[in-house]
């Protein structure tokens, strides 16, 4: 509760919204005991009276009843209307809608067509109806309200109780033996009420408009006591005269509705969990790049097509500053593959993501670092150069296809767009070049397969579209982000030797991150391991596979089951990788380290070794020649 | 997927069923008199009876219903009482002007509100979805009526823009350009409140939508920002705009009923006002069936397309 | 002060609403000035049907008058009776046999003839329950005419009507719309849709009726008293009033009717014409004389000091009706009481007689409408009632209805619901509302319109006797001393006699209303 009010006050507009609705609300309260003219004491002689008028600080209405006065009470009472409607509605909304939901079947078809029919019926004219059987008053109107918008909650609500009726704890709430009634009670009601109060919160703003509505018709309170809505029903024949009598009541709903819808936006994004995280937010186009500090000189490894040097990319999400890459240095050369290897949440993905732009941002920031291609810094490059680049030089390959595919395009389409992003090519053209690649990675049937969407296929079907995608326009580079993850072992193999092939027989150069020791002696020529943002260890595959250097390789490798060998020698990692919000000085690794001392804890350890080997400890498990490695 | 249709036309049969007895009800138990209607300020009990006997009202209730909607599926929705013609003649003559009202002003929240949306999410708390945003929530809180007025008072009165009511000019009017302008003050403070429902709606969807890990891949493609807002996101947040855009197409229909009276447009919903407070029975009966049946299949409509947009839903 | 801040607030409204329109590309000003010759006149409602005998308001007069004629007319100007269709006519000695000699040479917009058959047709359709014509009512004042007991052909251009009894306002009526003669052919042909195509031999001719949008008459050039002065006549109903007057402003339409009285400030200036004109109406509360507070004559009195009527007429009718003393309307000049004063506002007197009725609290109910033929502005004014009321003790309890709602609440009689209700009338004899809604005859359960259950053997006497007198200073002297006795039993509280009014645009001429309350725009042009 506490968390839902500091968020609902973090949130500025939803406060504000609040506050003028608090301010409204005391006002309504304390409508009685102010000192107010009286709202019904007409005195025809001085109507129409301008505001600020002497004893009227709003002036006075058609029949000189001073107006300020009674917009307080009008509010009061449009006010008590709203609400009770809401509470009306959401109530008898909420029981029908967990009824259907909860009994389903039969009962939930009857009640769901009744709903059906309520909604295909005009709600005016429902309303109306209502009014017109019951007579005239606010008491009559407040009726009619809530009984049209009875449909809306009982939809709402029985689709969320249909998602809990067959959860596991209702299930066993049912096994225990308990009754209808409590299950309802005890376990499905608690559950629904976050999502009544959220459809509350967006629907009584709505309510007092249509009580408005009504009043406005001539239908709601009864004279000379008047809500907002008949106060501007009545005012509306002076409108051309004394627009001031119209615009008073005009406003306040105005500013009352408002003040709801903000509060209930407020109310929402604090209820709902997803928002709770602050994650709705859309990435940018590309990372947003803050380098204070001028990027780093290019280095002289000669022959690298793609070269990082200390990149740094951070989150920053609210005051918390999340050091996912904490200065990487890389590079690949033509026909070479480079393995990225670390746990989840090692900052492998971010680095790879970051050469292009593509971490989402916010809450990401290149704070540091450059990541050249042919010797051009990417890194702050204009958006332009950054999108000629994509896809046609350095393309992707991300994990998980189902979701990195667009699930409403044909796959032949998604790669005849690939094609034309970066070709002027006819769109005949360009399908029969995505048939093509589609044969290139081994897809069967390319020509009928090239119209499924991406649901019809298999997930391996759909990794091999996706480095067709990447190779749609010949890149220089692929950056392969887990692609082998999702699929099974044989699949996997085979994506890999593909993977192979495609490099062998267009020299192009491979990024290859992975979590997985097993498939990097594979493919990888060399291997960079990261933990908490950063390199810890680098060399050739064969060298750190035989004799790995930093503690971290050592266990990693431990966890790879060895083919062959019946039981494996799992050894898991005890504890969990560090926050990257909060890295202590010194190695990141020494509280999970066996070896680890206080030395470690003292300081930066530079990456430190010769060659092609360099490791990020003071007290590796292989010594490597010491020298400066960048 | 013509079976589907198929299916989804055959489950609307009960709804619209359904909807003759509720409207039929609610008529039958209404106090008040379609007589008084017709015979105004001299109507006196003994001729209100008697009227009643001649118009047939005096039967027992089910042996109207269903006399009633026999006739109906014959096509005959009876004579309107207080206009003294046929139902049908009256109901399609002034839901066509209610349809071209709301039609334009769906048109009108469905292109301004997704556009709203999608500009708004692209330029999530930039200047624009700030404006957008404030609009927004500005849409969503006036009354129609209220805005309805203000515009007449400024835009008609005042500034002589726009004609202040109707549908055409009262004398040689009805021309494109004519109905056009008359069209558009009420076509815009119709369309308000759902254009920021629709745009709120939107904004959410894209948010949500632009997250997802398709759009990354659509950008490292190096398709450009605009393809990626306008086609691939947009596209993808349409699945959950479509549904909204039906619900809202039921809330501009009933909307219509104040627009049309602050702007006195001939339209279907003022005639059911009218002929609710008159107890025009058979009028509101047909009007209702007939709005409520092209509801229920531009429902239908809303979830052929949706279909036809994703296609992973199993049709 | 008010009007600057008028501006101010539709400044401030203004800008935030151009940029919007500039950027929706807003047209050129509208030339909404209509062509001349085409007068468009805004209408309060919807007209019901245009068959005079089916109808009952005075928005649905204003067309027919200008469509039909009757046999005879009210003179322009005033009230009395002048020759029409009939171009004379005889009365029996005993007045019940009034022959008419018709005009040669009418014919019906149709084509047909006017002549004597077509009178008979006329009335025994109303009237005769076998007529073959008669289905295509109902129609609800026929009643005007009950002591029709024949109408016969004479000659071709000779028409006589039969009476069971001599009755007065028999002329009177047969100038109201009701008496106005429809064409025979058309009726035989459109039957139960005449309504929808009416055919008369009036001034215009009836062209189109698009509902709720207009009802266009063009000019009849044939007529037999010249040729009208416009070609085409569009009634436009625009229902809201505060619309009607932004139609009026804007150039929308060049005529109006019924302007509010708060708008009234608008049209001063010359680019409008404002008109005004008494006529014979009444607008009162019915008080229910037959139990509750109002059962006590004191109550009943007390109110009616206690309602400041001139703060009414003045304030909330911005001077568009006078107080009203009694029952009968001035307007009906020759019959009404100029010895009557209105009861004075005076809260004091109606304490004491609420004291010494020994109710200083009385609980009422109030019946309140929202609009309707000849109720001004009902809710304004049941607002304003109820305060004065209240000031002197009464604790009034409003109920609003809409006009047909409340037309059946209040006609069937107050008895059991309410202890009052608003209503007014709009007639054209002094006979027709004391007749229909004071006597004891009248009771709603006997088939009349006294809601309030009034009662007094000598009021009812009086007015059977006005009926049957045909010397009108014998009428006169009848219905004055019956607004004494009234106006002291106070079974109503009287409050006001409007005065109609219309704005026209200065291009148009030779406007006037009546007071009838009809719309007569025969020699109206417009520039």
């Amino acid at each position: 509760m506490t968390q839902f009010l500091a968020l609902l006050l973090r949130n500025r507009l939803a406060a504000a919204g609040g506050i003028v609705l608090l301010v409204v609300v005391v006002l309504a309260v304390l409508t009685p005991v102010l000192p107010l003219a009286n709202p019904d004491a007409t005195d025809t002689a001085n109507r129409f009276q301008p505001a600020l008028s002497r004893a009227h600080l709003l002036g006075t209405d058609h029949l000189g009843r001073d107006l300020l006065s009674r917009l307080l009470w009008g509010t009061r009472l449009s006010l008590a209307v709203g609400f009770a409607a809401a509470i009306f509605a959401a109530t008898l909304g909420a029981a029908i809608g967990i009824i259907a939901g909860y009994f389903g079947g039969r009962t939930d078809n009857l009640i769901m067509r009744g709903v059906d029919m309520l909604m295909a019926f005009p709600y005016i004219l429902l309303a109306l109806a209502i009014v017109a059987a019951l007579g005239p008053g606010l008491g009559n109107a407040l009726i009619a309200v809530a009984a049209v918008n009875i449909p809306f909650f009982a939809r709402n609500i029985r689709g969320v109780t249909v998602g809990l009726a067959h959860k596991e704890f209702v299930d066993a709430a049912r096994l225990s033996g308990l009754g209808h009634g409590r299950i309802i009670l005890t376990e499905i009601l608690p559950n629904v009420v976050p999502v009544i109060v959220i459809a509350m919160s967006t629907t009584i703003g709505w309510m007092i408009l249509e009580t408005a509505g009504l009043s406005f018709l001539g239908l709601g309170s009864q004279p000379p006591q008047a809500d907002l809505g008949s106060m501007l029903g009545e005012a509306r024949s002076a409108l051309i005269t004394n627009p001031l009598t119209s615009i008073v009541p005009g406003a306040m709903i105005l500013v009352i509705v408002m003040g709801i819808n903000l509060l209930g936006d407020g109310v929402r994004d604090a209820l709902d969990p997803r928002l709770r995280s602050g994650a709705l937010t859309r990435p940018m186009p590309a990372t947003r790049v803050d380098r204070p500090t001028p990027p780093p000189a290019e280095t002289e490894e000669g022959g690298a097509v793609l070269a990082l040097s200390d990149l740094q990319t951070q989150f920053h999400v609210k005051k918390r500053v999340y050091k996912a890459v904490g200065g990487a240095s890389l590079a690949v050369r033509p026909g070479e593959c480079l393995g990225i290897i670390g746990e989840s949440g090692s900052g492998k993905s971010v680095t790879a993501l970051s050469v292009m732009g593509l971490v989402a941002s916010p809450p990401g920031v290149i704070t540091a670092g450059a990541a050249r291609y042919d010797g051009q810094d990417l890194i702050g490059a204009r958006y332009e150069t950054l999108r000629r680049l994509r896809g046609d030089r350095i393309a992707y390959i991300f994990q998980d296809p189902l979701a990195t595919l667009h699930p409403l395009y044909k796959v032949g389409d998604q790669l005849v767009e690939a094609i034309r992003c970066h070709r002027t090519v006819s769109k005949a053209e360009a399908w029969q070049r995505a048939i093509d690649l589609l044969k290139q990675v081994r897809i069967p049937n390319a020509e009928s397969r090239a119209s499924s969407f991406p649901h019809e296929m298999s997930g391996g079907m759909r990794q091999r579209v996706g480095i067709a995608m990447a190779m749609a326009n010949d890149p220089d580079v692929i950056i392969a982000d887990e692609p082998t993850t999702a699929l099974d072992v044989t699949v996997q193999a085979q994506i890999l030797s593909l993977l192979n092939d495609l490099r062998r027989e267009r020299g192009l150069a491979i990024v290859f991150i992975t979590h997985d020791f097993g498939v990097v002696g594979q493919l990888c020529d060399r291997i960079a391991v990261m933990y908490a943002g950063r390199i810890v260890e680098q060399g050739p595959t064969e060298a750190i596979l035989t004799t790995p250097a930093h503690p971290y390789t050592r266990r990693l490798i431990a966890c790879v089951p060895e083919l062959g060998e019946g039981r494996r020698k799992l050894e898991a990692i005890p504890g969990l990788p560090p926050a990257v919000d909060r890295l202590d000085p010194g190695c990141a690794f020494a509280p999970r380290c066996e070896k680890a001392r206080a030395a470690c804890l003292t300081g930066e350890i530079a990456l430190a070794g010769s060659g092609q080997r360099a490791v990020r400890c003071l007290f590796p498990e292989t010594e490597i020649p010491s020298e400066q490695s960048a | 997927m013509t079976g589907y249709i198929l299916k989804r036309l055959l489950s609307a049969i009960p709804v619209l069923l359904g909807i003759t007895v509720i409207v039929f009800l609610i008529m039958a138990l209404i106090p008040g008199d379609p007589a008084l209607a017709i015979l105004g300020s001299y109507a006196t009990p003994e001729n209100v009876a008697k009227l009643n006997r001649d118009l047939g009202l005096d039967a027992p209730l089910v042996a109207r219903y269903f006399i009633w909607l026999g006739n109906m599926l014959q096509g005959d929705f009876g004579q309107s009482f207080a206009l003294n013609r046929p139902v049908l003649d009256e109901v399609l003559e002034r839901f066509s002007a209610t349809l071209l009202l709301a039609g334009v002003s769906f048109v009108l929240c469905a292109v301004l509100g997704i556009a709203a949306g999608v500009i708004s999410a692209a330029r999530q708390y930039g200047m624009a979805d700030k404006a957008i945003t404030f609009v927004v929530l500005l849409g969503i809180s006036i009354p129609s009526f209220f805005l309805g007025m203000m515009m007449i008072l400024i835009f008609a009165v005042d500034l002589r823009w726009f004609p202040v009511s109707g549908m055409k000019m009262a004398y040689g009017g009805g021309g494109f350009v004519d109905v056009a302008r008359h069209l558009v003050m009420p076509a815009l403070a119709l369309s308000v409140v759902a254009t920021g429902v629709v745009a709120r709606l939107s904004r959410g969807a894209m948010l949500e939508v632009l997250r997802q890990d398709y759009i990354r891949t659509a950008r490292a493609k190096g398709v450009g920002e605009g393809r990626v807002i306008w086609g691939h996101a947009l596209r993808s947040a349409m699945v959950s705009i479509i549904p909204v855009l039906g619900i809202q197409a039921g809330f501009v229909l009933s909307g219509a009923v104040y627009i049309e009276m602050v702007f006195q447009w001939p339209g279907v919903g003022r005639m059911l006002v009218d002929a609710i407070l008159k107890r025009d029975i058979l009028l509101v009966q047909g009007g209702v069936v007939f709005v409520a049946a092209c509801y229920v299949l531009f429902n239908i409509a809303v979830d052929v397309a949706q279909s036809l947009l994703d296609p992973r839903i199993k049709t | 002060m008010t009007q600057g801040f008028r501006n101010w607030t539709r400044r401030g409204v203004l800008a935030t609403g151009v940029a919007m329109s500039l950027a929706l590309g807003a047209m050129s000003p509208a030339a909404a000035q209509t062509p001349p010759g085409v007068l468009i006149i805004g209408q309060i409602a919807e007209p019901k049907a245009l068959d005079p005998a089916a109808v009952t308001a005075v928005n649905d007069f204003r067309i027919l008058m200008n469509v039909y004629d009757g046999l005879v007319r009210y003179k322009s100007g005033t009230l009395e009776v002048e020759p029409a269709l009939a171009t004379d006519w005889d009365i029996s000695e005993d007045g019940t046999v009034y022959t008419f000699h018709l005009r040669e040479g009418v014919k019906f917009h149709d084509g047909s003839d006017f002549d004597a058959e077509a009178v008979k047709f006329n009335f025994d359709r109303m009237l005769k329950e076998d007529h073959p014509f008669h289905d295509t009512g109902p129609f609800p004042l026929a009643f005007f005419f009950s002591s029709v007991e024949e109408v016969s052909v004479v000659d071709p251009m000779t028409v006589e009507f039969t009476l069971n009894a001599p009755y007065a306002p028999f002329l009177s009526n047969l100038a109201y719309p009701t008496g106005l003669i429809v064409s025979p052919a058309a009726v035989e042909q459109s039957g139960g849709d005449f309504g929808r195509n009416p055919s008369g031999t009036g001034p215009f001719r009836f062209a189109e009726w698009k509902s709720n949008e207009h009802v266009i008459l063009n000019a009849n050039p044939d007529y037999w008293d010249g040729a009208p002065a416009s070609e085409t006549l569009v009634f436009r109903p625009i229902t809201d009033a505060n619309t009607r007057t932004a139609e009026m402003l804007a150039g929308g339409i060049d005529l109006m009717v019924e302007v509010p009285p708060v708008a009234l400030s608008e049209f001063e200036g010359d680019r409008y014409k404002v008109f005004e004109q008494a006529g014979p109406h009444v607008w009162f509360l019915i008080l229910n004389a037959k139990e509750g507070p109002f059962a006590d004559k004191r109550v009943r009195q007390a109110a009616n000091y206690a309602v400041d009527k001139t703060a009414l007429v003045d304030n909330v009718l911005e001077g568009t009706a006078e107080v009203a003393a009694g029952p009968t309307p001035p307007a009906f000049a020759w019959a009404y009481n100029e010895d009557l004063e209105p009861y004075p506002y005076d809260p004091e007197k109606a304490r004491t007689l609420l004291g010494e009725a020994g109710n200083e609290h009385p609980e009422v109910t109030f019946f309140v409408t929202e609009g309707g033929s000849g109720m001004l502005d009902p809710i304004a004014m049941g607002t304003a009632i109820q305060a004065d009321l209240k000031a002197v003790g009464f604790d009034v309890k409003i109920e609003t209805y809409e006009w047909n709602t409340f037309l059946g609440e209040v006609n069937p009689g107050l008895e059991g619901k309410a202890d009052m209700a608003e209503m007014a009338w709009m007639t054209n004899d002094p006979d027709t509302l004391p007749y229909l809604a004071l006597r004891s005859d009248a009771w709603p359960d006997k088939g009349g319109f006294n809601s309030g259950y009034y009662s007094n053997a000598e009021v009812d006497t009086l007015l059977e006797e006005a009926r049957v007198a045909t010397d009108q200073d014998e009428r006169a002297r009848l219905y004055k001393k019956m607004q004494t006795i009234v106006q002291e039993d106070a079974p109503w509280l009287f409050v006001a006699n409007w005065k109609q009014n219309a704005v026209a645009s200065e291009a148009v001429e030779n406007f006037a209303l009546e007071p009838s309350f009809f719309l007569l725009l025969k020699d109206v042009a417009k520039n």
